[in-house]
């Protein structure tokens, strides 16, 4: 084995960064490669599924809310079905991710080997903010995609236009129909992108992947609870929960933006929060 | 370079061409109440390979960890050929390859796999040179049949391999190896010790850390030991083990004849803890237990007296050194 060793007395150039796409690449390899991703998000594939064909199965004439807006009218599985996973199952997907993408690296001894190649502290808290919104991204996907698949197969687009039966009683085409669930999907990786953001931060805190599953969704638990005491009214607006039942709004006609912003201006401020804390925690890491 | 000087700019090029691979300066480390490492200051010249000895919880990783500015020192300053860490890591790091506190990968990808990931964080390679550097490396620690195969099945002394083979991806300039024989079996220490003489030959710096004499023996230039944080001896292995007295203990009941029949053979002797020391000055030890059993001293046992450095590795590598 001839290794070349350059001789000890060349000086040193200046810093050497691997190449950002490169490493991106990497980190998206390896977090959809990982088995556990593979399953969350085939799970979370079959909620819509089910869900259609529980609709179907029933043919409901009774009931309330918006199962049986469904029926007979599919691109509103989509929506109901991101709706369902948004408070627990979308976020423990993403909270997955983000607790493996710092504690469990740092468990596994993985970080050290990133760290000494070297990759520079703020480009590591990058990288795994990608990667945990890679997963966001995903998870949703896999919702939405699902959903339209399986409303418009076992169910079938609405009325006459092909399009969507809305809320509000008006039926809008196909086209629009599925600008809605659009949307609906773009609102929820916003939504996802502020929780994964949040699990990063704790996710930086700690080298035990499962604290970081235990604090997240125990804290949307206490979200929700806060949320329910009327004497806390007040802490409504701090909540990022909050705000979650506006994906709904996507389902009325004329389409009313104002909770969908705000609870968007909501995500971003926890997800700056998040960033900030994850960036300043990793700068001082022990690894 | 004026130690723990944190220059802005993007070029932190080393002063000295010729500046010592590792320097170290007042280097401590205190966690809480404990002080795991204290006041060490240590150069190793480029080319050199160190042993770093010391029993388990001596502050051996913690040293290292703070070498590589993995950890920060609570105080005291670090240079990697020439560069002031942490500021240079972007600069220096490249050029370090490290196995520290065992290998760390992920179970669920294959060796090869690992490798490749690690390969991609590596400033120094190409893209292109990604699947040579990995296949070299994997077949230069003997990984070749083994590298498809899922990290999660891989035996302790593979996982140790594959460890290195991610510290030797790209040709470095220091190489950093803690503990590498951990686990391995007699043939791995072998490659192991066969891997750190290429190294050396090549021109790069070695520092291994070991709490075996044996291991640093066959393979260091140098070797400093540390004991409870704080550095007992530091320097070339050679001039350390020289200067050393040669003695032999005896242990016999009928001390004083063994001590009449060496006197009247010019050989000097005094009472030892088990009976007779014999300086071995101008004899050997056949010789003298030759002479002690014709002059009809019962020996029970000899044994070669260790002094001074070599009492204190053997004290503190072979685990009797509370």
């Amino acid at each position: 084995m001839t290794t070349s060793v350059p001789p000890s007395s060349t000086t040193l150039s200046g810093p050497v960064h691997a190449p950002l796409g490169r490493l991106l690449r990497s980190e998206l390899r390896w977090v959809l490669r990982r088995p556990r991703t593979q399953i969350a998000l085939a799970i979370l594939a079959l909620i819509p599924v089910l869900m259609g064909i529980g609709i179907v199965a029933t043919d409901s004439s009774g009931g309330s809310g918006l199962f049986t807006q469904i029926a007979g009218n599919g691109l509103v599985l989509p929506i109901a079905a991101l709706s369902i996973s948004l408070p627990l199952l979308l976020p423990l997907a993403v909270t997955m991710a983000a607790a493996d993408a710092l504690a469990g690296e740092s468990a596994h001894g993985t970080l050290r080997g990133l760290l000494l190649a070297p990759v520079s502290r703020t480009r590591l808290v990058l990288i795994k903010a990608v990667g945990v919104l890679a997963v966001a991204v995903a998870a949703v996907a896999a919702v939405a995609v699902l959903g339209i698949v399986t409303g418009l197969v076992l169910v079938g687009p609405s009325g006459t236009a092909h399009g969507m039966l809305t809320l509000s009683g008006t039926e809008v085409g196909p086209g629009s129909a599925l600008l809605r669930v659009s949307l609906a999907a773009a609102w929820t990786v916003g939504q996802l992108a502020a929780v994964g953001a949040i699990a990063l931060a704790v996710s930086s805190i700690t080298e035990h992947p499962l604290v970081v599953l235990a604090a997240v969704l125990g804290g949307l638990i206490v979200f929700g609870v806060l949320s329910a005491i009327p004497a806390l009214d007040w802490l409504q607006p701090a909540l990022l929960t909050t705000g979650w039942f506006a994906i709904t709004d996507v389902l009325r006609d004329p389409l009313p933006l104002a909770g969908l912003a705000s609870s968007s201006l909501r995500a971003a401020c926890y997800l700056l929060i998040g960033v900030v804390l994850t960036l300043a925690r990793t700068a001082t890491r022990e690894a | 370079m004026t130690a723990g000087s944190v220059t802005p700019t993007t070029t932190i090029a080393p002063c000295e061409p010729d500046a010592p691979a590792i320097r170290v300066r007042g280097l401590r480390k205190v966690f809480g109440a404990t002080v795991a490492v204290s006041g060490v200051d240590l150069d190793v010249p480029a080319g050199a390979v160190l042993g770093v000895l010391g029993p388990n919880g001596s502050g051996k990783t913690t040293m290292i960890r703070m070498l590589l500015a993995l950890s920060r020192p609570t105080a005291g300053t670090v240079e990697l050929l020439g560069a002031a860490m942490p500021a240079a890591a972007g600069t220096v790091l490249p050029h370090v390859g490290a196995l520290v506190e065992g290998p760390g990968f992920h179970p669920f990808l294959s060796g090869r796999e690992n490798l490749r990931r690690c390969a991609a964080a590596e400033p120094l390679l190409s893209s292109r040179e990604i699947p040579d550097a990995v296949q070299r490396a994997v077949s230069r620690v003997g990984l070749t049949s083994a590298a498809g195969r899922r990290y999660r099945a891989y035996s302790l002394g593979m996982k140790q391999r594959l460890g290195l083979a991610a510290a030797l991806l790209v040709p470095r300039r220091l190489v950093i190896l803690d503990e590498p024989t951990n686990g391995l079996d007699p043939a791995g220490t072998r490659d192991v010790r066969t891997i750190i003489a290429e190294l050396h030959a090549g021109g790069a710096t070695v520092l291994v850390s070991s709490h075996l004499l044996t291991e640093v023996e066959a393979t260091c230039t140098h070797v400093a030991v540390l004991d409870h944080g704080s550095l007992v001896a530091a320097g070339p292995l050679a001039a350390l083990l020289d200067g050393e007295a040669p003695a032999l203990d005896v242990r016999t009941p009928d001390s004083a004849i063994a001590m009449q029949a060496l006197r009247e053979a010019g050989i000097g002797c005094s009472i030892g803890p088990t009976g007779v020391r014999v300086d071995l000055a101008g004899t050997d030890p056949p010789t003298v237990v030759a002479l002690l059993v014709g002059a009809g001293v019962a020996v029970h046992e000899v044994q070669r007296w260790r002094t001074g450095l070599d009492e204190l590795f053997a004290q503190l590598t072979e685990g009797n050194s509370e």
